[in-house]
């Protein structure tokens, strides 16, 4: 059968539910864009983009292991470990390239650890991922004995905080990433492996689909991002503390349900997880530019996550 | 007489699809009624609008001469109408009387706390005509499948059903069980119950019902009386065209692509041994729980064994999955919504799952490529509707199938090993689906069918295993499969 053809091949390319998702964040920001002046402005956008970043990063790998059928509490505190030991490694003379390497490898071993346990273990990922967000936080604040590390080399500082074309870094990094992180998803065989495994398991098994290491590679890639995101983090400020990352697992599962991953696993979208992060972003950003109560922010964020369900839920079938 | 039921010129459309054209149909009190079409004809949307599911575009509904709305399966129930669905719709771990009482519960103290001692005495009062043995207070999932659908009987009546629908409700029963079911069903029908029953099973329909509404494509084909009607006219009426009986030929070669020895895992299968040669359909036959599917699952390494080897071309396969589907062998699941289909993916999807590998290139998987070979191979199975980017859990489950076999078909598959291949799947795929394994022998597969049903073993087999309380009981050839010679090895003796 021949493609429909339409004027805008394009757009036909965009899914309807990421459509929808965009038209959320057009409309939040129309709001925001009439009540403040200063909020459609070339650095306010960018600063949202960039407030951003790092939970597009976190939630890059959530939504990978959310399609597996799984859920990663552990991001938060396992960017925590990654960023106190990458930074006293940098502090204590590694380069900083050796040292970003080896916490990135770091944080992909504690993915590996919870995937190991999750697959081979046969536990829950709530439960081991539970149990994660309380072990890898207490490692963090043990090995610092609850203090801060300062003192991070410039060089490392100034890749972090620096521009490519006017755009702030962490954006750039985190679009390479999310690029990386679409295409696996949509176009090679580990993509449909996660789409196959959160769908169904048992089905995805018996067709021959690797189960244990698709489901391992989802936590090595959550743990991965966590870690890229904490790199991202110290950068920006100078310091590794160990209670950083707190709450980050659930900002990072809300973009993406906003963005249209299924907690059931099975389903999801990159690009719905990414307008889902500037949403909330946005939110936060608008919120503020008009001196909105923090406590505020908090309740619109909870709104939109609900509102968002029940736009799934009544669209959810066409 | 005023029926006892009465659904007339029931319109439904999804969208701009519409699935049901004014299609009528009644039954009068004390009659089992069979609903007959092939999947896609209407059947299940009449059955989702008479239990409230879906709601009718337009159409009326009597009961007893009183016209009701339906508008949940709430008011279902209310207007006397029960639906016993195919996957039985209960609370695995509850009790049998917690099931009968789900959402009625009989309470106490005020109607603050359940009252569980009258339940029990109620639920067994309604089960004692039914099956007596069943316990009240044992949990639901350990029952067998039959006893689940007698609670569900029970259920029905504890709601005062007038009509109840009843959906599929012999796949998975054994001949015993499907006996004790018809007397279930004519106790009912006795009592002034109306049945709807809805089955693909001819031999079945033929027994039960009285008489039956005929749809085909939403439409209302005819209304018969049975069994005064001839099977083959009522199946020209389902599928529209006349099917042909071909005879069995068999491309059997000599040699041997498969050879099973010593498999065994717990009781379910005992020290299983045969070989299979290329080119030949070899049916398992025996009762439900006689280790067809464990041994199948077993040689498809979904099960570990625990003793045996798994050859195929005279070389030992490593256990697990993968290096079994590597070797040439590839398992359609009996439960095709469980075991089978990924629901929410495109059929490409699906099919080109085990061969991902093999539709990339330098890790990216070429899209136009198993799209093109999806097409090919679902354009020669004639899926419906032929649009393989549509997720596969919307199409029929014949179609499903379709998409599953082709799965194999993709993956370069040598022996296929069919787990009950034509479950819940109407007449029409059913022959399609004969004639896809017989087009696999003739390429020189190996192909493993088992099967419940007698009439499917003796058509698509070369040569027919018997197996009985998880062992291989006997192996007939050819001439020796008959009906009657397979009941005789698959009744345990005692």
């Amino acid at each position: 059968m021949s493609p429909v053809l339409t004027p805008f091949p394009l757009l036909q390319r965009i899914k309807f539910r990421d459509a929808g998702t965009l038209l959320g964040l057009l409309l939040i920001g129309g709001v925001f864009a009439v009540l403040s002046p200063t909020f459609l402005t070339a650095p306010n956008l960018l600063n949202v983009l960039q407030q951003s970043s790092i939970n597009a990063c976190i939630a890059l790998g959530m939504t990978l292991v959310i399609i597996s059928g799984g859920i990663d509490l552990s991001v938060g505190p396992v960017a925590a470990l990654t960023a106190v030991l990458g930074a006293s490694m940098m502090v204590a003379g590694v380069p900083f390239g050796l040292a970003v390497a080896g916490a990135l490898c770091i944080g992909m071993l504690c993915g590996f650890i919870n995937g190991a346990l999750i697959a081979w273990g046969g536990l829950q990922p709530f439960i081991v991922t539970l149990g994660g967000l309380s072990l890898y936080r207490a490692l963090a604040l043990i090995f610092t004995g609850g203090q801060p590390i300062f003192g991070l080399p410039d060089g490392f500082r100034a890749l972090t905080n620096g521009t490519l074309a006017g755009v702030p870094n962490p954006v750039v990094i985190v679009a390479v990433l999310a690029i990386c992180a679409w295409v696996i998803l949509n176009k090679t065989p580990l993509g449909e492996y996660f789409m196959a495994v959160g769908g169904n398991p048992e089905a995805a098994r018996i067709a021959g689909v690797p189960v244990t290491l698709t489901k391992l590679a989802a936590y090595m890639i959550s743990g991965l991002m966590a870690a890229v995101a904490a790199m991202i983090l110290i950068g920006r400020l100078g310091a590794a503390e160990p209670t950083m990352g707190t709450l980050w697992e659930l900002d990072a599962i809300a973009a993406s349900a906003i963005g249209g991953a299924s907690l059931m696993g099975g389903r999801g979208s990159i690009i719905g997880t990414l307008i889902g992060c500037v949403i909330l972003g946005t939110l936060r950003n608008g919120l503020t530019l008009l001196n909105v109560q923090a406590f505020y922010q908090l309740l619109a964020t909870g709104i939109i996550i609900i509102v968002a369900m029940l736009i799934d839920k009544a669209t959810s079938g066409k | 007489m005023i029926p006892r039921l009465s659904l007339s010129q029931i319109e439904k459309a999804f969208g701009a699809h519409k699935v049901l054209h004014g299609v009528s149909l009644t039954v009068q009190p004390g009659e089992v009624h069979g609903l007959l079409g092939e999947n896609g004809a209407g059947k299940s949307t009449m059955l989702n609008i008479l239990s409230g599911v879906l709601s009718a575009d337009a159409g009326q509904i009597e009961i007893d001469g009183a016209q009701v709305t339906i508008a949940s399966p709430r008011s279902a129930s209310l207007a006397g109408v029960a639906m016993i669905h195919q996957e039985l719709q209960q609370v695995p771990e509850l009790s049998v009387a917690q099931n009968i009482y789900l959402g009625a519960a009989l309470r106490r103290a005020g109607g603050l706390l359940v009252d569980r001692a009258s339940q029990q005495t109620e639920a067994r009062r309604l089960l004692a005509p039914l099956d007596a043995s069943i316990d009240v207070t044992a949990p639901i999932n350990s029952l067998r499948v039959a006893q689940r659908q007698i609670v569900e009987i029970a259920k029905a009546l504890r709601a005062n059903a007038r009509v109840i629908a009843m959906d599929e409700p012999t796949s998975s029963l054994t001949p015993t069980e499907f006996d004790r079911l018809v007397e279930v069903i004519k106790a009912l029908a006795a009592r002034g119950v109306s049945i709807i029953y809805v089955s693909h099973k001819m031999d079945e329909v033929f027994r039960i019902c009285q008489s039956a509404t005929i749809l085909r494509d939403g439409r209302l084909v005819a209304r018969v009386d049975l069994p005064a009607t001839p099977i083959p006219q009522v199946i020209a009426l389902m599928v529209g065209r006349e099917l042909s009986h071909v005879a069995h030929q068999s491309f059997a070669s000599d040699q041997v692509l498969l050879q099973v020895s010593g498999l065994s895992r717990g009781r379910a299968v005992q020290n299983a041994a045969f070989s299979l040669h290329k080119g030949e359909v070899l049916g398992i036959a025996g009762l439900v729980g006689s280790g067809r599917t464990e041994l199948l699952r077993l040689i498809a390494g979904v099960d570990s064994a625990e003793a045996g080897t798994v050859a195929v071309n005279g070389r030992p396969v490593a256990s697990g999955v993968r290096a079994r589907i590597k070797a040439g062998l590839g398992l359609v699941p009996e439960e095709r919504k469980r075991d089978g289909i990924i629901r929410h993916r495109p059929v490409t999807s699906n099919i080109g799952l085990p061969a991902m590998r093999q539709f990339s290139r330098w890790g990216i998987i070429r899209r136009t490529k198993l799209r093109t070979r999806a097409e090919e191979l679902m354009q020669e199975v004639r899926l419906r509707p032929f649009d393989v980017s549509k997720p596969i859990g919307s199409f029929s489950g014949g179609n499903q199938q379709k998409a599953i076999i082709g799965r194999w078909l993709a993956a370069d598959t040598q022996i296929y090993l069919f787990d009950e291949p034509t479950r819940g799947i109407d007449v029409g795929a059913k022959a399609e689906i004969y004639d896809l394994i017989e087009k696999l022998a003739q390429q020189g597969k190996a192909i493993i069918v088992v099967s419940s049903e007698l009439p499917e073993v003796i058509r698509v087999s070369d040569r027919v295993l018997v197996m009985r309380e998880g062992r291989i009981a006997a192996e007939l050839a050819a001439s020796e499969i008959t009906e009657a010679n397979i009941a005789r090895h698959a009744i345990p003796a005692s």
